[in-house]
């Protein structure tokens, strides 16, 4: 192929597709309206729904659990659940992805585990955790770190495989020892296949964190729970919309991550 | 091109068809135990020729009734199909409504809060299964058949050791205890109990306690017992008064001595429909509900739940003994 590029005549924008924004008259801004369609959509379910809560007949019970201050206390828990389950999947995922790419041998073992982790049904691995352990916070955690591996392990495999080995082998060219290869080149490299896997952690985090409800783990599961068990539609409809709505804002905030994490030249 | 894909096609056909007859193998064998039943006092003409679809909530105590109206049912001389172990109290009503299962039992307190959206309790039992027993009818068209005096309701229940340490029997011990040791009072509750205005708030109230929310730990139903007998989460917690689990986890319920929870009793209930077609179905079933006592439920459900026998055996034994059955 580079016989028949004449790289005195292709313009270097060519080198990862013609994606890469030019500067002068193509160039993109880091921010468009397009950003704003999520937050504005979340914004007006959130504020439909309150409003809702606010004026409509409710039941005793819903009354009594839909506070404001018992909401929020909710929310908090749950975004410290989501965002320990993804902390945590980054930290176990993305060194054994980086290991797993230097070392084919353990590739096999490590998408076993991770294929387990997902396989296995979410709530029997929560109760298989909480049995063999405690209940609580960490126990779920750790339970849904198992279950969102493997999407941020795979991007992680894929990321790096991806990147073209000519780049790799300019990067050595230029005398970089092979951590500054990783680090510099091909870690940044892989940044987009990364962070769209660690959003679909983040989010199957937060769709899978309610039914960690019954080892006590908090979050919106609780009134979720509590309004399938006690027949509240209005409670149910609005803890299920505030899970939804988290969901979509986390991942919302991660795409703005992934783009500040990315370099600028394969923006 | 063709035929390769009808091989496969026919290929996944005989699989899936294997699958099918295999489960369906299953399905027979199990309910062969179940429906060979010969009538003691139940008449054995009751039902002859009436298929009866008989449905149960998911936990021990109703897969124990559940298992005990087949075999009485079956003993009246109806076809029975076994639809028992559904996941959840609303998917077994909404079982019955839409006619997937002609009967299952539930708990007048259920009936009240939960499916007939009430918010505040009655707490006279008659009067709580009259309410109840009329507003269904009239509203959703189901019939509630009589009650068993049985009383399945809520108790915050503590270890023997707890107990015996402490000095707490009684919810009003409790109280004290709270109140001396405020820090130290933990507790584990279901979110559905949390949530009832015959829970968790109203409990409090009517003893005058106040624990505060991080202390309290939300969890299923089945954890509050393991968690309770561990006591590492919390050393109250909130029960059902005739589980099984605790005789077998040696726990304490404690006495409710202000009355604050209502007595809920348990009945079958059918369609309107139903018992206009087969009024046989609730007459079969009413000498059953008369000798549910709260400690015959209590010890059957032992059985299931700590010794670990099969809910049918249990109802076959029990029925036997009662000579409902031969």
């Amino acid at each position: 192929m580079s016989t028949m590029v004449d790289p005195s005549v292709s313009p270097p924008t060519q080198i990862d597709g013609g994606r890469r924004p030019t500067t002068g008259s193509g160039r993109r801004h880091f921010f468009t309206w397009r950003d704003l369609v999520i937050p504005l959509v979340v914004a007006i379910a959130v504020g439909a729904e309150v409003y809702y809560l606010n004026t409509a007949k409710l039941s005793q019970i819903v009354e009594s659990q839909m506070t404001f201050d018992r909401i929020s206390d909710s929310t908090i828990e749950h975004v410290k659940l989501a965002f320990a389950v993804t902390a945590l999947v980054l930290v176990a995922s993305i060194p054994v992805g980086i290991a797993v790419t230097r070392v084919r041998l353990l590739e096999p073992f490590a998408l076993l585990i991770a294929n387990a982790g997902q396989a296995v049904p979410s709530i029997g691995l929560v109760a298989i955790v909480a049995l063999v352990w405690e209940i609580g916070f960490w126990p779920v955690v750790i339970s849904l770190t198992l279950f969102a591996v493997l999407p941020v392990l795979r991007n992680t495999i894929v990321g790096l495989d991806q990147i073209d080995p000519d780049i790799k082998d300019a990067a050595r060219g230029m005398g970089m020892s092979p951590a500054g290869v990783l680090f510099r080149v091909e870690l940044p490299l892989a940044v987009p296949v990364i962070a769209a896997g660690a959003r679909t952690a983040l989010v199957l985090a937060v769709a899978t964190i309610p039914i960690g409800y019954f080892i006590g783990a908090g979050g919106l599961g609780d009134q979720l729970m509590q309004g399938i068990k006690l027949s509240r539609n209005q409670q149910m409809f609005a803890a299920a919309l505030f899970v939804a709505c988290l969901a979509l804002i986390l991942d919302w905030l991660g795409g703005i991550v992934e783009r500040v994490l990315t370099p600028a030249g394969i923006r | 091109m063709i035929r390769g894909r009808r091989k496969h096609i026919a290929a996944v056909a005989a699989a899936v068809g294997l699958v099918t007859t295999a489960m369906s193998g299953c399905g027979l064998g199990e309910k062969d135990e179940t429906t060979d039943v010969e009538a003691g006092s139940v008449d054995p003409t009751a039902l002859e020729g009436v298929t009866v679809k008989v449905g149960s909530k998911d936990f021990d105590e109703q897969l124990i009734i559940g298992q005990l109206t087949l075999q009485m049912l079956s003993a009246a001389g109806a076809d029975v199909v076994d639809e028992t172990n559904i996941q959840g109290t609303n998917a077994s009503r909404q079982a019955l409504v839409t006619g997937a299962i002609d009967v299952y039992w539930d708990y007048t307190g259920t009936g009240w809060i939960n499916h007939l959206g009430h918010d505040n309790p009655i707490p006279d039992t008659q009067k709580l299964y009259e309410a109840v027993r009329d507003e269904d009818l009239e509203e959703n068209g189901l019939v509630w058949g009589k009650y068993a005096p049985m009383n399945n309701t809520y108790a915050l229940a503590v270890t023997k050791e707890f107990s015996e340490e402490n000095d707490v029997t009684t919810s009003s011990d409790m109280a004290e205890f709270v109140q001396q040791n405020p820090d130290e009072a933990t507790v584990c509750l279901e979110s559905e109990f949390a949530g009832r205005p015959d829970g968790w708030d109203g409990f409090q109230q009517a003893y005058g306690m106040e624990i505060p929310d991080s202390n309290l730990t939300e969890v299923g139903t089945g954890v509050v017992y393991t968690e309770l007998d561990k006591g590492d989460t919390c050393n109250f917690g909130e029960v059902f008064t005739t589980d099984g689990r605790i005789a077998a986890l040696d726990l304490v319920p404690l006495e409710d001595d202000k009355s604050f929870f209502p007595i809920y009793a348990v009945c079958p209930i059918v369609t309107e429909e139903t018992d206009a077609e087969n009024p046989e179905i609730l007459e079969v079933l009413a000498p059953l509900a008369e000798t549910l006592t709260t400690e015959t439920m209590t010890e059957l459900n032992a059985q299931v739940s700590a010794e670990g026998l099969k809910p049918e055996d249990v109802a076959h034994d029990y029925l036997q003994e009662q000579g409902f059955i031969e």
